[in-house]
């Protein structure tokens, strides 16, 4: 039963860094492809960073697998749209079988297709090298609340637990007789009998969760420590400062250009 | 006198009352205990009599967590519980809860990082931390689960780890909250070795129970409560054979009844005092036998008392699996060519470890599982070729997990559910409604929220429940669990009722000892196939033996392995 999300356990480059050096790095990989005036700037960066990063993670397979199962069909709608629709006054075209592609509209769709790559694969990679538990450990120790932190952990593991209860709920009630299969009458009748177990089963432990973390010493006073041990050797910490310092910079170089 | 100052205490009530915000009656009252430190003190009762609430007190979440008015002094390790929070008694005292499950964290991946997560939250150096985490993950014998997901153990894995990571943060007090209710014989046995190791240490445990046979074995001193009050309050071997528990219904430990009952038929010296261990028992039967006391039938099983044997061989079948097979999407074979036949009127006990496959087959009797090989009829009809609707004319299953049955608004609706699914005319369906509510005792509650109720009544209504559906066989997961021993009482009378009316039962249980007063027919599984299928009273010793290895023997069969 895997309840660690996106993570994949595996001894590679990203999966030794400190959670925040991923997060800054993934911060300015999507700061950077928007910002950066260069064309073709998101293939640039998938190509360049990315895709280098998830082999030297050993993750690479899972990585394109999700990356281009969910973007796919956006990246070839946007071809399509953007390829023969585009408003320009670029006379050249691109012939593909019957269809003419205007060459403006192929390079935009290329543009914002490589950017969206990096926006969605900058996280997704973050979190396949990441366990979940080590990032909000790391956030919360430069800072975020704990409750956040706790919110995060349990959303995490709660709906898979939410799931299963859902298929233990629809058992006990089969073996009442209720038929789940059938009409569309005699399923709106077995509407309330599968959903209040799961609602009632899920207030009443969130009840005794919130007593169960209160008797962990949940809300004790004092300083906190942690079993697990997050290195953060000076190098990480000198490398988040030179990317915020050169998001920074793309930050501050995009702003003059706008006024200028 | 400097020497009679007494010890420290690390427990003190005086004249304490509470009364839940919204509840008409107090649910403790006039209740004064003070326990020593490293006293194990037992608190028994039935069901809403008040131990959950004395532990919930001990710990502050009564008042802080549950609302509602206290009256007198309680005080836990030098701190009074009304002026402390919860965050301050912690370093105090442990509560551990009785739904293991709902007392992980949700906030860690590993059992081994839940079971340092309250330490995290104490702020415990990291190598302090660490070896608290493995010496309790070693007591309670969960080492090598260190790396599971808390979410993927067993019902009995889960609880020891709950306890592990109570330990862990080695409070002065303890108070545990039916510790016992899911676990295996070995565990509990195991559990008593822990308890009693922390108790030379000083740790003072409050623990509330019913498993009497354990807080006879385990305790230094019993409370028994009834109705909020105590009843009764000393030694074990005091307490637990006053008659007043046998009056209100909270009961004795199996070794008390049977040497009682063997006193009344002459078999126990009247001057002998009653064991509460099975220990004791067996040496009070020695010394019985030397005395020239009739020995034969000093325990007697429910298939002795009366045999169905030959009732059964000829009736119809009511299940019959032919060599099932079944292979989880996973992957996981959880049932390796099982052959089984359920007939009218048997009453059988499917026991065996966690993972050894008991779940799966009992899925197999009304169609929820379908076999991957071999074949499963259920009244005749092949399972593949039916809905589980229609099988559930034949068989009725209450699952462990009562939360995923019940539903209803009231204890009666929740009942009628069943025998109007099953198109019952609606005389029919009052006739059976009504029948179930008295046959599990229910007839004050009829009108309440199932959820209002105890967890132990709670239980019995999802029994009803599902009896009410007039099946020929009834199959019951873990019915003891939780349960007092008045409701035990009524579980068995159903059975022997049921049985009587030619209705069979079958029973997925931990609890031996239930299993051989109930029942007659026993089923171990092992890995998937059925390694043992016989009586109770035919078993030999080769049989006794695998019994023995995998889920342990009931008192009974173990006096007679004793030679008693």
């Amino acid at each position: 039963m895997q309840r660690t999300g996106l993570f994949i356990e595996r001894a590679g480059f990203l999966q030794r860094l400190n959670p925040l050096t991923k997060v800054t790095g993934a911060l300015l990989l999507i700061g950077a492809t928007f910002l950066l005036p260069a064309p073709l700037t998101g293939a640039a960066l998938l190509g360049g960073a990315l895709l280098p990063l998830a082999l030297a993670s050993l993750v690479a397979r899972r990585f394109l697998d999700i990356l281009l199962k969910t973007l796919l069909p956006v990246l070839i709608s946007l071809a399509l749209v953007q390829g023969l629709f585009f408003p320009t006054a670029d006379p050249m075209t691109i012939p593909v079988g019957p269809l003419l592609f205007r060459r403006a509209g192929l390079q935009f769709a290329l543009d914002t297709g490589s950017r969206l790559l990096v926006v969605a694969g900058a996280p997704l990679l973050l979190f396949q090298t990441t366990h979940p538990g080590m990032l909000v450990q790391a956030l919360i120790q430069s800072g975020m609340p704990r409750s956040i932190g706790y919110i995060l952990l349990v959303a995490l593991q709660l709906i898979p637990a939410i799931s299963e209860r859902a298929v233990g709920v629809a058992e006990a009630q089969r073996a009442r007789g209720l038929e789940t299969e059938g009409n569309v009458v005699q399923r709106i009748r077995g509407v309330l009998p599968l959903v209040s177990p799961l609602i009632v089963g899920a207030l009443v432990e969130a009840e005794e969760r919130a007593m169960a973390i209160e008797a962990r010493a949940f809300n004790a006073p004092g300083p906190k420590t942690w079993v697990r041990d997050i290195p953060d050797p000076p190098a990480e910490r000198l490398a988040r400062i030179v990317m915020l310092a050169a998001l920074g910079a793309i930050v501050a170089g995009r702003v003059v250009m706008v006024f200028d | 006198m400097d020497d009679a100052s007494p010890p420290y205490a690390p427990i003190v009530l005086r004249h304490v009352t509470f009364t839940y915000a919204g509840a008409s009656e107090p649910a403790l009252r006039d209740v004064t205990l003070t326990v020593p430190a490293g006293q194990i003190c037992a608190v028994i009762g039935r069901a809403g009599a008040g131990k959950s609430t004395l532990c919930a007190l001990c710990a502050g979440f009564v008042p802080h967590f549950f609302r509602g008015r206290l009256d007198g002094d309680a005080v836990v390790d030098g701190l009074p519980i009304a002026t402390h929070p919860i965050a301050e008694l912690v370093r105090h005292v442990a509560l551990v809860g009785s739904n293991a499950f709902s007392q992980i964290s949700g906030a860690r991946f590993t059992v081994y990082d839940e079971v340092a997560f309250g330490l995290e939250n104490l702020g415990v150096p990291r190598a302090e931390m660490i070896e608290r985490v493995e010496w309790a993950l070693q007591a309670l014998g969960i080492d090598h689960l260190r790396d599971r997901s808390p979410y993927a153990l067993s019902g009995g894995q889960q609880q020891r780890m709950v306890i592990a990571a109570a330990l862990a943060m080695r409070p002065p007090v303890l108070a545990l909250d039916e510790p016992t209710s899911q676990l295996d014989p070995p565990a509990m046995a195991e559990l008593a070795d822990v308890l009693r190791a922390l108790s030379r240490q000083g740790i003072t445990i409050l623990i509330a129970e019913h498993r009497l046979e354990w807080v006879a074995e385990v305790a230094e001193r019993v409370v028994a409560l009834d109705r909020g009050a105590v009843l009764a309050d000393g030694a074990p071997a005091d307490v637990l054979t006053d008659p007043r528990l046998c009056e209100r219904r909270i009961g004795w430990p199996r070794p008390t009844q049977m040497a009682a009952r063997a006193r009344a038929e002459g078999r126990w010296a009247p001057d002998r005092p009653l064991p509460i261990t099975v220990a004791d028992l067996a040496a009070g039967w020695r010394a019985a036998a030397q005395d020239g006391a009739p020995r034969s039938a000093a325990v007697q099983s429910r298939s002795e008392a009366h045999d169905s044997r030959g009732a059964t061989s000829a009736a119809e079948p009511i299940v019959s699996l032919e060599d099932v097979h079944f292979t989880y999407p996973t992957g996981v074979e959880a049932l390796r060519g099982v052959s089984l036949t359920v007939r009218r009127g048997e009453r059988i006990a499917l026991v065996g470890r966690n993972g050894a496959g008991k779940s799966t087959l009992v899925r197999h009797l009304n169609g929820l599982l379908r076999p991957s090989r071999g074949r499963a009829l259920v009244g005749g009809v092949d399972t593949r070729t039916t809905t589980v609707a229609r099988c559930a004319r034949h068989v009725g299953i209450v699952f462990q997990d009562v939360r995923n049955q019940l539903f209803a608004r009231t204890v009666r609706d929740e009942i009628r559910f069943g025998p109007r699914n099953l198109g019952f005319s609606p005389e029919k369906v009052s006739a059976l409604t009504e029948a179930a509510i008295d046959a599990l005792d229910l007839r004050d509650v009829v009108d309440e929220h199932p959820y209002d109720l105890p967890p132990a009544r709670r239980r019995l209504v999802a029994i009803a429940a599902v009896l009410a559906m007039d099946t020929p066989l009834l199959a019951l997961d873990e019915p003891t669990a939780g349960l007092d021993n008045a409701s035990i009482d009524a579980l068995m009378r159903l059975i022997d009722d049921l049985a009587a009316r030619r209705r069979s039962v079958l029973v997925v249980s931990h609890d031996l000892d239930f299993c051989y007063e109930a029942l007659d027919r026993v089923v171990l599984m092992r890995d998937g196939r059925i390694a043992l299928d016989g009586r109770f009273a035919d078993l030999d010793c080769a049989q006794m033996e695998a019994l023995t290895s995998e889920v342990g023997l009931p008192i009974a069969l173990r006096l007679r392995c004793a030679g008693i």
